[in-house]
């Protein structure tokens, strides 16, 4: 049998632990960060049972003592690339989830850095020393297994599952420990008197699917069995590019969404055009005031990473909303474009429009020049352009 | 209300009419359905999905006046099946009674009130020759985009030009200009927007037909041929300004047999997948046509062409290629070009009425 080599490191409630690193007087004490939607809570607030995203007021009521801090984006990002730096120093096989968590392999390291647990302990240590934040590590033979074991561990530990034994680990867990199982097919699982993931193994995969349907029903039978042979992936592409835009509560227009729109298309688009990708599939992401969430794309006949065009679908679908929007008032909008291909054949378009494609090209030499901020539209002037929330590379 | 028809025409009425109902989830159940209505010794026939208007008119054998709406799918699939000869139909408690010798349906009627007024036929009639106008069509529509986020690209452009009719659309990636001559319909200078879908439409009820009756009003354009009428909704806004993209003169030229340059698209055109596009070299011993797919593999083909120009490599999408190709009448295609990244066109030798103007696909 193979060795666990494998680790899932996991960053423990990321932009709260940068905070009360931060600022000592935060330190032991309940943290909520974000105002309006909480985006982290510290332990010591979830200890309350604060959640994300869960609504600020919400949050509040639950843990009255809660210090509720405003996001700084870029010290987050900045603690993102330290600690990325501290996974690439440690392995060359690095497959970033987030930009708080990461599979890493440790394989054929073991005469130069010792055995993967001690590995991971050194990693752990260099993480806590060096950039002051508590990480989890899981360390498996499998990537399931691996983030199956950090989520047990956290906070702040360290659990090997050792190869021989997989089984006796996985079978007792509950079985919303399984990647796939949210609250609903939790529900639906628990209603047979399926609690955990040893009572999902014991199922006919047949009868999985008939309980949950043909995907999830197979990718469960999988996990419950312990089947993922799935390598860590270096620098695995990308398979959509997005942003999105946490609003709050407070009422706004549809002029205020859509310039919020006007943005994110600006930002994704030239992330795009910077990772020299196109694409074809935009996808609008909506949470209304109640929670509930809503998708709605639309593919378009060609690939492309031109601004306008993106725009163009985004605003359409944008138009298809409005009457959910009014009815329900939004607090989140997001967009992202999928079906990407790389730029090496593009299809090019009759320059009806200003020479779209040289706009969007001085746009982005300026911005790179000059910062994002050097450029705005007239109609983002003295708007909220929102969180910028930092990402992987593209 | 009820009556007797033959099975033929009352199929071919019903089919044509029910293509204009609405298709899917609609505030109006009655608009996925056809509206019949008996008027002394003929039934017409109407389905609508509020943009798209098509009335057919059909004698019969006997009748009692009356309305009804039924299901438009349901309706043509039905009399479809029935043995040739005489349809009896009759709606009684909401039901529609259909037979034909041992055959009987009924079948649940949709309410008829909500039915949209049917659009009366206004402005100044022009007669066209049904031929001409469908050449025109078939060259045309399928350069219109389907995306339905740009609703002007979805539009044919008719614009009154040089004392005829010019018919225009584009999906923004190429371009088809149609001029028939001496056809004059609008005023000098005026134009509207007709929705390519109505115009497909329109192009299946002219076949066979020798004249098309045009009326455009403010807001809706009407097509009538025999019995057939078909009413759409202009589409409202500014098509883009196409005219300053046709080059005036190109410094190469290509000239090629049309068929033998199809033929060759069409069999390169297989190892094009996954939106590679066909790479024309252009040179003066010929022309040579290059698909490559990774992982897929590679064709090649070399064609007898006659050609003016630098050396030269420009890659197109082939469907656009093949559409543009396929629409030219006569026997030599002349291919046009400035640059790689420029448009390029493709006519006739012979016949100037027709242009197409195609973006190539950057290569690297």
């Amino acid at each position: 049998m193979s060795e666990a080599t494998i680790l899932h490191a996991d960053l423990d409630s990321f932009y709260a632990s940068v905070e009360q690193r931060d600022n000592p007087a935060l330190r032991d004490r309940p943290v909520i960060v974000g105002a309006g939607v909480v985006l982290a809570a510290s332990y010591e607030a979830k200890a309350y049972g604060v959640r994300t995203p869960m609504g600020g007021g919400e949050a509040r009521r639950l843990c009255p003592d809660a210090v509720v801090v405003s996001p700084r984006m870029s010290a987050y990002s900045a603690a993102s690339e330290a600690v990325f730096a501290i996974f690439e120093d440690t392995t060359p096989v690095v497959e970033g989830l987030s930009i708080d968590e990461a599979f890493l392999d440790v394989g054929g390291l073991r005469r130069v850095s010792g055995p993967p647990v001690d590995v991971a302990d050194r990693l752990r240590r260099r993480v806590r020393e060096e950039v002051g934040l508590p990480i989890t590590v899981g360390v498996a033979r499998t990537k399931f297994l691996a983030k199956v074991a950090s989520g047990v561990a956290k906070p702040d530990g360290l659990l090997v599952v050792p190869p021989d034994d997989e089984l006796g680990f996985l079978h007792p867990l509950p079985v919303q420990r399984l990647w796939g199982v949210g609250p609903k097919t939790a529900a639906k699982l628990h209603a047979r008197g399926i609690s955990t993931v040893g009572e999902v193994a014991r199922l006919a995969q047949p009868t999985l699917v008939s309980l949950l349907g043909r995907a999830s029903g197979r990718h469960l039978h999988a996990l419950a069995h312990n089947y993922d042979p799935r390598p860590v992936q270096v620098g695995r592409r990308r398979r959509s590019i997005g942003s999105q835009h946490a609003m709050g509560w407070r009422p706004k227009t549809y002029d205020d969404i859509d310039a919020s729109l006007v943005a994110i298309v600006d930002r994704v688009t030239r992330r795009m055009r910077a990772a020299g990708r196109v694409g074809r599939t935009v996808t609008l992401r909506m949470r209304f005031n109640d929670s509930s969430r809503a998708t709605r794309s639309h593919t378009m006949p060609r690939s492309t990473a031109q601004t306008e065009a993106i725009l163009r679908a985004a605003r359409s679908l944008l138009r298809s909303v409005r009457p959910l929007i009014d009815a329900q008032g939004l607090t989140l909008v997001g967009l992202s474009v999928a079906n990407l291909d790389n730029h090496d054949a593009v299809q090019l378009t009759l320059p009806f429009d200003n020479h779209t494609d040289a706009l969007d090209a001085a746009l982005d030499d300026l911005r790179d020049r000059f910062g994002s901020k050097a450029l705005t539209r007239a109609t983002l002037l003295g708007r909220d352009s929102g969180l910028q929330v930092p990402m992987l590379p593209d | 209300m009820k009556f007797r028809a033959e099975r033929d025409a009352l199929l071919e009425a019903i089919t044509t009419a029910g293509r204009a109902a609405a298709t899917r989830g609609t505030a109006l159940p009655a608009l996925t359905g056809v509206r019949l209505e008996v008027v002394g010794d003929e039934l017409h026939l109407a389905g609508t999905d509020l943009d798209v208007t098509i009335q057919v008119q059909m004698p019969i054998a006997s009748g009692d006046a009356g309305v009804c709406v039924i299901p438009a799918r349901l309706a043509t699939d039905i009399v479809r099946g029935l043995d040739p000869g005489s349809v009896s139909f009759e709606v009684d408690d909401n039901e529609a009674r259909i037979a034909a010798g041992p055959t009987h349906y009924a079948v649940r009627v949709l309410p008829p009130e909500e039915f949209l007024r049917l659009p009366q036929p206004t402005g100044d009639a022009v007669t066209l020759a049904a031929t001409d106008f469908a050449d025109a069509l078939r060259q045309v529509v399928p350069a219109a985009s389907r995306d339905e986020a740009r609703p002007i690209l979805t539009g044919v452009l008719m614009a009154a030009e040089a004392g005829g009719l010019r018919l225009v659309a584009t999906d923004s990636y190429r371009l088809a200009v149609r001029d028939l001559p001496g056809t004059s319909v609008l005023q000098e200078g005026q134009t509207v927007l007709v929705p390519s879908r109505a115009l497909s439409e329109l192009n299946r009820v002219l076949a066979g037909a020798d004249q098309v009756t045009l009326r455009l009003a403010s807001d809706e354009a009407s097509f009538e041929v025999g019995t057939t009428r078909l009413t759409t909704r202009l589409i409202e806004g500014d098509f883009p300004n196409y005219r300053q993209l046709i080059p005036q003169s190109y410094p190469n030229r290509l000239i090629v047999g049309r068929e033998p340059f199809l033929n060759a698209v069409r069999r390169v055109k297989l190892l094009a997948k996954d939106a590679t596009p066909v790479r024309l070299t252009l040179r003066s011993e010929g022309l040579e046509l290059v698909a490559v797919t990774q992982d897929v593999g590679q064709a090649r083909e070399e064609l007898e062409a006659k050609y003016e120009g630098g050396e030269m490599v420009v890659a197109f999408n082939p469907e656009f290629l093949i559409d543009g190709v396929e629409a030219i009448a006569g026997d030599e295609v002349q291919l046009e070009t400035l640059d790689a990244l420029k448009p390029a066109t493709v006519r006739s030798t012979e016949n100037p009425n027709y242009l197409y103007l195609l973006m190539p696909v950057r290569v690297s």
